[in-house]
């Protein structure tokens, strides 16, 4: 007789294992800098170098701007499976999308007015 | 058409949230808003009595949105309730903010949201829209709280109460995810209809993960404690939306969990069902609440305790739900009422109590109001008159019906343990009353003048005239709390 | 007056009660604006219009009593339907309107509270004239009058529960009016605790007659009284277990052999007896009312002694048909009664404050009243609070006009009240001397005053009456039967009471208006008035010093607004008493008037006493008479050669030859304590002992447990490790813990439910996935070695056999518990109570 908690407990094994297995093959499969290497310090090897500590505070309108783009993505991923049954729903379908458009485009106006997007 | 008929309080509340959204970005006036806010909700609530009256059951379209949206009287009862206590308040706010200078139009927008997520919490039939719901109101709730940017109090209050409650949600989500493994459903009727059948353990584990994600939203003890640092930190109206509307909601969403998801003889079992739980719960939080609320120095805090407790007594109802659905429900939603307006009242009494920046918040700052501010003090005294459970008003029945409940359910213990409570809670309530009346102010102690506001006086009319209605003729009410209850089953 | 009003919608009633709640109304609102001379005004019409109506409706009443001779009349207003409730034996609706009601008893109430309640209002006027807080005084009496009127007229139980509150809140905001001293707003919080714990009482009482007779009006709960004294289980209440259940497990061995149950028709007595206490002031909920003097001196004689406190026996008179079914609870109001007079007299004796000495007078008058309910003379009982209205009010209202003048001398509230600063008051005050001279004529009984006719009565009853259960032939035995001697205990302890009573009022009496007066030297200069000090100046200029050792002004006499009702209520006082002298005489109006009241009360339940008649009783009215006027000429005598033939000296030489028994009596036997200690320091450490366990438990252990799980599991939980939210949320995780705990263990449960012919059906409590296995006989080897759904195992068993039965639960989870279930077929119950 199985029990049905083999499965989560497997999965937790499992999942333990990936995590702790690659942290060892890290260990074990990376290439070795010399000890007194300059290049053993930096945090990437190539690209940008990074300036100030790593904990500084994000300008907040940074989030404003980012809380729109991720409204809009979303509105987006929602209008994608509407496009594909579209034919179907007809014009009630077009009529459900456009009232969705027009809430979150009033939400954008608003965003406008308020300054949201300005960076000053 | 039928449709957007049954769905017309939602609607309204949504057009008119958006609409005074943009009035609000783009109007060069700000003044209004308070009342526009306050006339979309209560159009809400009476577009919603319309329906009510009309007959949703002569509306058989409005089923097609069922699981998603349970278009039924039990919703347009909470559509009423929720849109009376989010318009009082609104009128709140318009009296407050002005005063304290925090007039900013974000606030009342947010009141209309919130509301509408509330209205749409009671009425989802299915995780998905509940959820939804849960989080429209939740989100603004946090943000209200927090509204008094420059307030270290406001900040700390509203990010506990975020903290705590993305923590919550997350526990009621991840419930949910587990009875959607279990039983394959997300809406709650199918949860119920499986899991009569279902043995698997995961049911049992997403209830458990359910029940207290609910039980922080009532703010049941021990997941409680976010509530006082929260409910002070906000500003009044906020609080008095969070105390009112939100938990209003939660129990909508309470009551519909625990009746048709898990409304099986198995669930409502008193040995091994919710019953047991709930009645714990509503005994921990009856009784520490109304401890602790006797030993607190500031009248708000205490107030926050005091719904606290409140949330207990209507948990002695929803424990009575195991033998008789409808009359046990009937009777937390007329508590509901009760309570609502005797909170909202109370808290709108304490704002009327300050002015020009200073509140009152100590009992210090009431002592004496019977003689500098009689007709504040009358109102005052009505609505901790109404909360102690003293007749002749609308708490006095709201505690009537929900102990009967429980006596009708044979927990006669849990009816008197209810009723020791209030004896307890009747004892903070009326030293209030004490100050007011029998209390000079200390000579040269700073003390809160009285406002004078049109928006706080129309709440605290509104609010009285609920309070001695549902005291002298409560009747109609609980006939109409009845009906809704009927068809919350099914 | 019937052809204007219909005796079934009899508006005139929303005249009665309309008006004060109109003066309390308008003197509360806009009592400040409107003035003192306009609220002397309001207040007065108010009650005075009241009482107009309240005497054409008792007219009206009288003449259909004339027209329907014997029958039980009411004139009835259904104000509007309020609520529904269900109770009975077949769940049936219980309506609960918004009703009242006048009949001949809640009539001579009705006129008691608005007479009585004029005059003091009257007396207020002058009384308090120079109060700052006048109107709200006066708001605060007339909402008094209104809801006293409420609790009176109220045509059910419900509607006099709100009277009820209605008058205790008015009570409490009465005590505590002048709050700027600490102890009268002490005083008014004993009150409204010691009522809250009676009034716990009357919603128990009220729940249970609901549930057991269907009915809340007078009228159904009349008709439907039997069903509390059925012979079956369904009439009877069970105590122990608590509620019929039975108690398993470890808790076991509180199960008895057969169940300790009591008659519905007790329970609900006892139930309503604790409200009674609590109003009324009785053995053991008294405490609140000696306090309660702490208020202005009208509202102890309006509320703290006529009207208000007498609202017990009025109850009592009112469910009489109630109380009779069960002679245990009628034995008890009667010795509850009796101690009461007793103990509260012994008080009396020694307290200094002339106020005080009423108090406890008062509490000794309610134990007679009580007394001579409970000994089944209702009437008696009534009119004692007929004629104590009367005397009581016109006593306190005479201490009031005496400290009136003291406070115009003195200038300071306690010393004013001190009998030990009167004396030879009779001198400067011959009205208030005279008056109060008949009133404690009344009470301590001298012959032909009123009281003297009804305390004889209640004396005399005592000792005669018996209450049996009218229905004892239906409950085949099970009867409760009082001892043989209760009567003479009763009365011989009534008869004490009724010494100690003279004793005290008399030595009252002469302290205050005989001998010399005491008060020359006391007084505090700095608080002379400034009237007083411009009525100096022309003695001499600048600095004032009066000389307390020399004779100043005397007390002076009242103005006519306190004498004119203190006349009218000594008159009543002395002359009432022929209303219903008793004594067999032929004229007896009061009996005669009430006598539909109280016949279903009366007729069956009371009896003679050692199956005498009538007659034997009729032969003991002479003999017995003696006790009371015996008990007058004894108390009356001592307190002349103590106080004025002797001034005084053999009362010094007592306390000082017992000094602890007169500690003991001025501190009031120390009872206020012994609660304190008791039940207060109980709540109290309740509250303390929640808020210990928030420091300890939630701030102490739970946030260091909490410091070192974050500690120890290192990153997740260190985000959260700001402020004390970690502290909520493993509140939160905890509370998680334990819902889930109790969803993951199965939890074996069962019912036991006889289904009759000796059969038991025994089912296990549902739960989500479980599965049940049995094993009847606790063999060890179950029936089915499987666990299945079968939840129900069937059981035959002999009266007086025991049988183990063994429960198994699995749950999803795969836990498995068992319990073992002891079915036993008890006894039959055999209690009387």
């Amino acid at each position: 007789m199985q029990s049905p908690w083999l499965s989560v407990l497997s999965f937790l094994v499992v999942s333990t294992l990936v995590g702790l297995g690659m942290i060892g093959a890290g260990r074990v499969l990376r290439v070795r800098a010399r000890h007194d290497s300059p290049l053993k310090v930096r945090p990437y090897e190539c690209g940008e170098e990074p300036t100030g500590p790593a904990w500084m505070q994000f300008h907040p309108r940074y989030y404003l701007v980012a809380l729109v783009f991720v409204l809009f993505d979303v509105e987006a991923v929602f209008l994608l499976p509407w496009g594909v049954v579209q034919r179907e729903l007809g014009p009630a379908g077009v009529g459900a999308a456009l009232v969705f458009v027009a809430v979150l485009m009033l939400g954008w106006l608003y965003a406008v007015r308020k300054e949201a997007l300005k960076w000053q | 058409m039928n449709i957007a008929l049954a769905l017309s309080p939602l609607l309204v509340v949504a057009l008119g949230a958006l609409l005074l959204m943009l009035a609000e970005a783009f109007s060069p006036r700000q003044g209004g808003l308070a009342l526009g806010a306050a006339t979309v909700l209560f159009v809400g609530a009476a577009v919603a009595g319309g329906v009510w009256m009309y007959g949703i059951e002569r509306l058989p379209e409005a089923a097609s949105l069922a699981p998603w949206l349970l278009l039924d009287r039990f919703g347009l009862f909470f559509d009423m309730l929720l849109c009376l206590g989010g318009g009082l308040a609104a009128l709140l706010a318009g009296g407050y903010l002005v005063e304290h200078g925090i007039e900013r139009g974000e606030f009342y927008v947010l009141i209309l949201f919130a509301t509408l997520g509330a209205m749409i919490l009671a009425s989802s039939g299915d995780a998905v829209t509940l959820f939804l719901g849960l989080e429209t109101m939740s989100l603004g709730a946090y943000a209200m709280t927090a509204f008094r940017r420059a307030s270290p109090r406001a900040a700390e209050g509203a990010l506990k109460y975020f903290l705590l409650g993305s923590f919550a949600a997350a526990i009621l989500i991840y419930g949910f995810a587990l009875l959607y493994g279990a039983t394959g459903h997300t809406d709650l009727a199918g949860i119920g209809a499986t899991a009569a059948t279902a043995r698997t353990p995961l049911l049992v584990v997403g209830a458990v993960l359910v029940i207290v994600g609910v039980a922080f939203k009532v703010s049941a003890v021990p997941f409680h404690a976010w509530t006082p640092d929260a409910y002070e930190g906000a500003p009044t109206p906020a609080t008095t939306f969070m105390a009112v509307a939100v938990k209003a909601g939660a129990f909508a969403l309470l009551l519909r969990v625990l009746l048709i998801a898990l409304g099986d003889a198995s669930w409502t079992s008193w040995a091994a069902g919710w019953p047991p739980v709930v009645a714990t719960l509503a005994v921990l939080t009856m009784t520490v609440a109304n401890l602790i609320a006797g030993r607190q120095e500031s009248v708000k805090r205490m107030l926050a305790y005091s719904s606290i407790a409140h949330a207990g007594y209507a948990l002695v109802g929803v424990t009575a739900l195991m033998r008789d659905p409808t009359q046990a429900g009937a009777s937390v939603l007329f508590y509901l009422l009760s309570y609502t307006v005797s909170t909202a009242g109370a808290f709108g009494a304490l704002i009327l109590c300050g002015s020009h920046g200073r509140e009152a918040v100590s009992y210090e700052d009431l002592s004496g109001l019977g003689r500098r501010h009689p007709a504040a003090a009358l109102a005052f005294s009505l609505f901790l008159l109404s909360l102690a459970g003293i007749p002749p008003t609308a708490g006095f029945f709201g505690k009537w019906f929900v102990f009967k409940a429980a006596i009708d359910g044979g927990l006669y213990w849990l009816a008197i343990l209810g009723f020791v409570n209030s004896v307890i809670g009747a004892y903070y309530y009326l030293r209030v009353m004490v100050y007011m009346y029998m209390r000079e102010p200390a000579a040269g102690a700073p003390v809160a003048l009285p406002m004078r506001s049109g928006y706080v006086t129309a709440a605290l009319l509104v609010s009285a005239l609920f309070v001695l209605a549902l005291g002298l003729v409560p009747t109609r009410a609980i006939e109409v709390a009845v009906r809704a209850a009927t068809l919350g089953a099914g | 007056m019937l052809s204007l009003f219909p005796s079934n919608d009899y508006l005139l009633i929303a005249v009665i009660l309309g008006m004060p709640l109109l003066g309390a109304f308008v003197n509360g609102v806009w009592g400040k604006q409107l003035g003192k001379d306009a609220v002397r005004v309001m207040a007065l019409t108010a009650v005075g219009l009241s009482f107009a109506a309240s005497v054409a409706a008792f007219v009206a009443l009288s003449q259909l009593a004339d027209q329907q001779k014997g029958e039980h009349v009411k004139l009835v207003w259904n104000a509007w339907e309020w609520m529904n409730t269900n109770g009975g034996a077949g769940g049936v609706t219980v309506p609960i309107d918004v009703k009242f009601s006048i009949d001949a008893l809640s009539g001579v109430m009705m006129l008691i509270v608005t007479g009585v309640g004029f005059l003091i209002h009257l007396y207020a006027t002058s009384y308090m004239a120079d109060d700052e807080g006048f109107a709200r005084f006066f708001a605060y009496l007339n909402l008094f009058i209104f809801s006293m009127l409420v609790l009176l007229l109220g045509d059910n139980l419900p509607i006099l529960f709100v009277g009820w509150e209605g008058v205790g809140l008015c009570s409490y905001l009465l005590i505590g009016f002048w709050y700027e001293h600490a102890p009268n707003a002490a005083a008014g919080k004993k009150a409204f605790i010691a009522n809250r714990v009676g009034d716990f009482g009357l919603i128990c009482g009220m729940f249970l007659l609901v549930h057991y007779t269907g009915a809340l009006d007078w009228n159904g709960i009349a008709n439907g009284a039997s069903s509390l004294l059925h012979t079956g289980e369904q009439a009877r209440v069970h105590v122990w277990p608590l509620g019929g259940g039975q108690y398993t497990g470890v808790l076991s061995f509180l199960q008895p052999k057969s169940p300790v149950t009591i008659s519905a028709a007790t329970a609900v007595g006892l139930a309503l007896l604790l409200g009674c206490t609590g109003k009324s002031a009785q053995i053991p909920l008294y405490v609140w009312l000696p306090d309660a003097m702490a208020g202005p001196t009208p509202v102890s004689a309006l509320i703290h002694a006529a009207t208000m406190v007498t609202a017990g026996i009025y109850l009592i008179c009112r469910l009489s048909f109630v109380f009779v079914l069960s002679p245990f609870v009628m034995v008890l109001i009667a010795c509850v009664g009796a101690a009461t007079a007793l103990f509260a007299a012994t008080i009396a004796l020694v307290q200094n404050d002339i106020k005080k000495v009423l108090a406890y007078s008062t509490v000794s008058q309610l134990g007679f009243m009580f007394l001579g309910v409970g000994v089944g003379a209702f009437t008696a009982g009534f009119f004692h609070v007929f004629t104590h209205a009367f005397f009581k009010a016109c006593l306190f209202l005479g201490a009031g006009s005496v400290i009136h003048a003291m406070h115009a001398r003195i200038h300071d509230g306690d010393p004013s009240q001190d009998l030990r600063n009167m004396g030879g008051l009779r001198r400067w005050m011959p009205l208030t001397h005279w008056t109060f001279a008949g009133a404690t004529a009344a009470i301590i009984g001298l012959p032909l005053t009123s009281g003297f006719f009804s305390k004889d009565e209640i004396l005399y009853r005592a000792f005669v009456n018996r209450t049996v259960n009218p229905a004892a032939a239906a409950l085949q035995g099970r009867v409760y039967a009082p001892p043989a001697w209760i009567g003479t205990a009763l009365y011989a302890t009534a008869v004490a009471a009724a010494v100690l009573t003279a004793f005290y009022m008399c030595r009252l009496y002469f302290l205050t208006f005989w001998g010399e007066f005491r008060g020359w030297t006391v007084g505090r200069p700095s608080l002379l008035s400034k009237h007083e000090v411009a009525a100096h100046d022309d003695h001499g200029h600048g600095e004032h010093h009066e000389d307390l050792s020399t004779p100043g002004h005397p007390p002076h006499e009242s103005p006519w607004q306190m004498t004119v009702p203190l006349i009218i209520l000594a008159t009543f006082s002395v002359f009432a008493g022929w209303l219903n002298p008793g004594f067999g005489l032929s004229r007896q109006p009061m009996e005669h008037w009430l006598e539909p009241v109280f016949k279903e009360a009366t007729e069956g339940a009371v009896v003679y006493a050692g199956g005498h008649d009538a007659a034997w009783a009729e032969h003991m009215t002479l003999p017995l008479a003696l006790g009371g006027i015996g008990a007058f000429l004894v108390g009356t005598l001592l307190a002349w050669w103590m106080y004025v033939s002797q001034s005084g000296a053999p009362a010094k030489r007592a306390a000082e030859a017992q000094p602890a028994l007169h500690r003991l009596l001025l501190d009031k036997w120390r009872i206020d304590e012994l609660y304190d200690a008791t039940v207060i320091a109980a709540v109290d450490s309740l509250a303390e002992t929640a808020a210990a366990f928030d420091r300890a438990i939630v701030d102490g252990i739970l946030a260091r447990l909490t410091a070192l799980v974050v500690a120890a599991s290192g990153t997740v939980l260190r985000a959260f490790q700001s402020g004390v939210v970690h502290v909520y949320a493993a509140m939160m995780v905890v509370g998680l813990a334990a819902t889930g705990w109790f969803f993951a263990v199965p939890h074996a449960n069962a019912t036991v439910v006889d289904s009759g012919n000796n059969d038991y059906l025994v089912t296990a409590a549902p739960g989500v996935g479980y599965a049940y296995r049995w094993d009847a006989d606790s063999d060890g080897k179950p029936e089915k070695s499987d666990f299945g759904a079968d939840s129900t195992l069937k059981l035959h068993l002999e009266p007086g056999r025991s049988q183990t039965v063994h429960l198994e639960v699995k749950n999803s989870f795969g836990l498995i518990r068992s319990k073992s279930i002891h079915v036993a077929r008890p006894e039959e119950p055999t209690s009387s109570l």
